[in-house]
């Protein structure tokens, strides 16, 4: 049998009382106990809440009522989410020194509500300020495909959850790309919804203009669960569009959907297996038809400089105080956002408007765009630099160059793995994903095109070879 | 114009809002300047007409019921 998990199955077992909850807890809080160490993916495990939790579950169940879609699944979220009772790191050091939440974050209280049930937190870069979590406190998140390398960022230990085996559905936050970055590097699939789909209330912010939450899971019948479930109205996230619960399934339907692959800015600027990834992927949909989104590499340099300016300033407070207590990954570029000229970043935000107004055209004429996740499979633990079309550049900050246009304008994105990475010929047959993007508030569509890649076998979480 | 001098104006700046700056951090704090000095001239590369409103639209509020 796989170690893997389907939380769909499960909760579906759970549901008609053939398993119970309790055991699947002690399952899992036993594999975490014994194989986190290799992947260094949670900092905080909740033992005592997930028995409680998986025992309500479970009278529920004995009581002839329905505890919910997600009865019993074991999830785990990044730890810049609230969880009552424990103090909310969001990476760093620092946050150490604060209080325990009082209450969970809505998007925990959602799958709370939905049966779901809490293991922990997990590892990230510190306040979310990174693609690689090589977190200078909490140690390196290392990819199950290797455990050398590293597993992508900011939610690094969200991917690695899920990619290992240790919970089947994790939650983490994407800013500039990290949902998809470490999806990708990670070999699982990730969801970016729309920006102002979901709420973030309660999960702590890092570039508010920017700040997405989303759902990892290792198939799409998963990742349509969970985001299900997230799905509600939350009047105090003042960024929040409600437009009702839009459920979608993992139906695989592209009757009638029109794909490109985009160029461009996105076929340049990476290593060979980023571009295959993507041609698979059209070869399988016998997509032909090329897309340019305009003003892409401006979208990014704009969102670079916004995400400085809102995060230190956030910081700012300790930044003065204590900046010794950052880690050295973040800290001098936070220090750097707190100085940004008002104009830099002013016209930062109208670039972003008018970059926004020309890509959404391009939806007049196609429903998906396909794109490389990551430029490259995942780097070495620290290493700094890479070399990209004859010149040599900071590998880390490079990770997040077809992410962060599209970021930068709110777009859905689901980030797709390669079933058979060795197949197209990634480095050592590590993982890479593609990026499905969306108009706005079109998940329905991600979905349906997601489903259709995994029937069709391109798409697919490869399994770690230990 | 003079070049721009990302560690001279880092140590201005900073002052201006009362940041402390320790020398040992003033590299990497330059460093990061210079690459947003980069990103910025990016931007400035598209013109935008006195019409091109900034992104984020503030919201008065939301009706009851909503």
């Amino acid at each position: 049998m796989s170690r893997f998990l389907s939380a769909a199955a499960l909760a579906a077992e759970i549901r008609a009382g053939r398993r119970k909850a309790a055991e699947v807890v002690e399952e899992r809080l036993a594999d975490i106990a014994a194989r986190n160490a290799l992947s260094n993916a949670f900092t905080e495990v909740t033992a005592a809440r997930a028995r409680a939790e998986a025992a309500a579950v479970d009278a529920q169940v004995a009581a002839g009522r329905d505890p919910g879609p997600m009865a019993g699944v074991p999830v785990a979220v990044k730890n810049l989410f609230d969880l009552a009772g424990v103090t909310t790191l969001a990476g760093a050091k620092i946050e150490r020194d604060s209080p325990p939440a009082r209450a969970d974050a809505f998007l925990v209280e959602r799958m709370r509500q939905a049966g779901a049930v809490m293991l922990g937190a997990l590892n990230m870069d510190e306040y979310a300020y990174g693609f690689t979590t090589e977190n200078e406190h909490f140690g390196p998140c290392r990819n199950p495909h290797g455990r050398e390398r590293i597993a992508g960022g900011s939610s690094g230990g969200s991917a690695v959850a899920v990619a290992d085996g240790l919970v089947p559905i994790t939650l983490g936050s994407d800013t500039n790309g990290s949902i998809r970055v470490p999806a990708s590097l990670c070999g699982i699939w990730g969801l970016k919804p729309t920006y102002g789909r979901l709420s973030r209330r309660g999960a702590f912010l890092f570039a508010a203009s920017f700040d997405h939450l989303g759902p990892f899971a290792r198939d799409v019948a998963d990742l349509a669960l969970a985001y299900n479930a997230l799905q509600g109205d939350d009047p105090l996230d003042h960024a929040q569009q409600w437009r009702g619960v839009e459920p979608v399934s993992a139906v695989a339907e592209i009757g009638g959907l029109r794909i490109a692959v985009a160029d461009d800015h996105f076929a340049r600027g990476g290593h060979a297996e980023a571009f295959a990834a993507v041609e698979a992927v059209a070869r399988a949909l016998g997509v032909t038809r090329r897309v340019t989104i305009p003003d892409a590499a401006l979208g990014r340099a704009a969102a670079f400089l916004i995400t400085m300016a809102e995060g230190a300033n956030l910081h700012l407070p300790n930044l003065r105080r204590r900046p010794q207590d950052f880690d050295r990954a973040t800290r001098d570029r936070f220090l750097a956002g707190a100085l940004l000229p008002a104009h830099w970043v002013q016209q930062a935000q109208r670039l972003r408007a008018a970059y926004q107004a020309k890509a959404l055209r391009l939806f007049d004429e196609v429903d998906v765009i396909l794109a490389p996740a990551t430029p490259y499979v995942a780097p070495r633990i620290g290493q700094d630099m890479i070399e990209v079309d004859g010149s040599r550049i900071p590998v880390r900050p490079n990770l997040g160059v077809y992410t962060q246009p599209i970021s930068c304008i709110g777009l859905p994105v689901i980030a797709a793995p390669i079933a058979e990475p060795a197949r197209i010929g990634t480095p050592e047959g590590l993982p890479i994903g593609v990026q499905l993007i969306a108009a706005p508030w079109q998940e329905a569509r991600l979905f349906r095109l997601a489903a259709h890649l995994e029937k069709l076998g391109v798409c697919a979480a490869p399994e770690p070879k230990a | 114009m003079p070049e721009f001098d990302p560690a001279a104006y880092a140590a201005q700046a900073a002052a201006a809002i009362g940041l402390p700056l320790d020398p040992a951090h003033l590299p990497g704090v330059a460093m990061n300047l210079g690459l947003a000095a980069r990103m910025a001239a990016l931007v400035e590369t598209l013109p935008l007409g006195p019409a091109a409103e900034a992104a984020p639209v503030f919201v008065a509020g939301r009706e009851k019921g909503r």
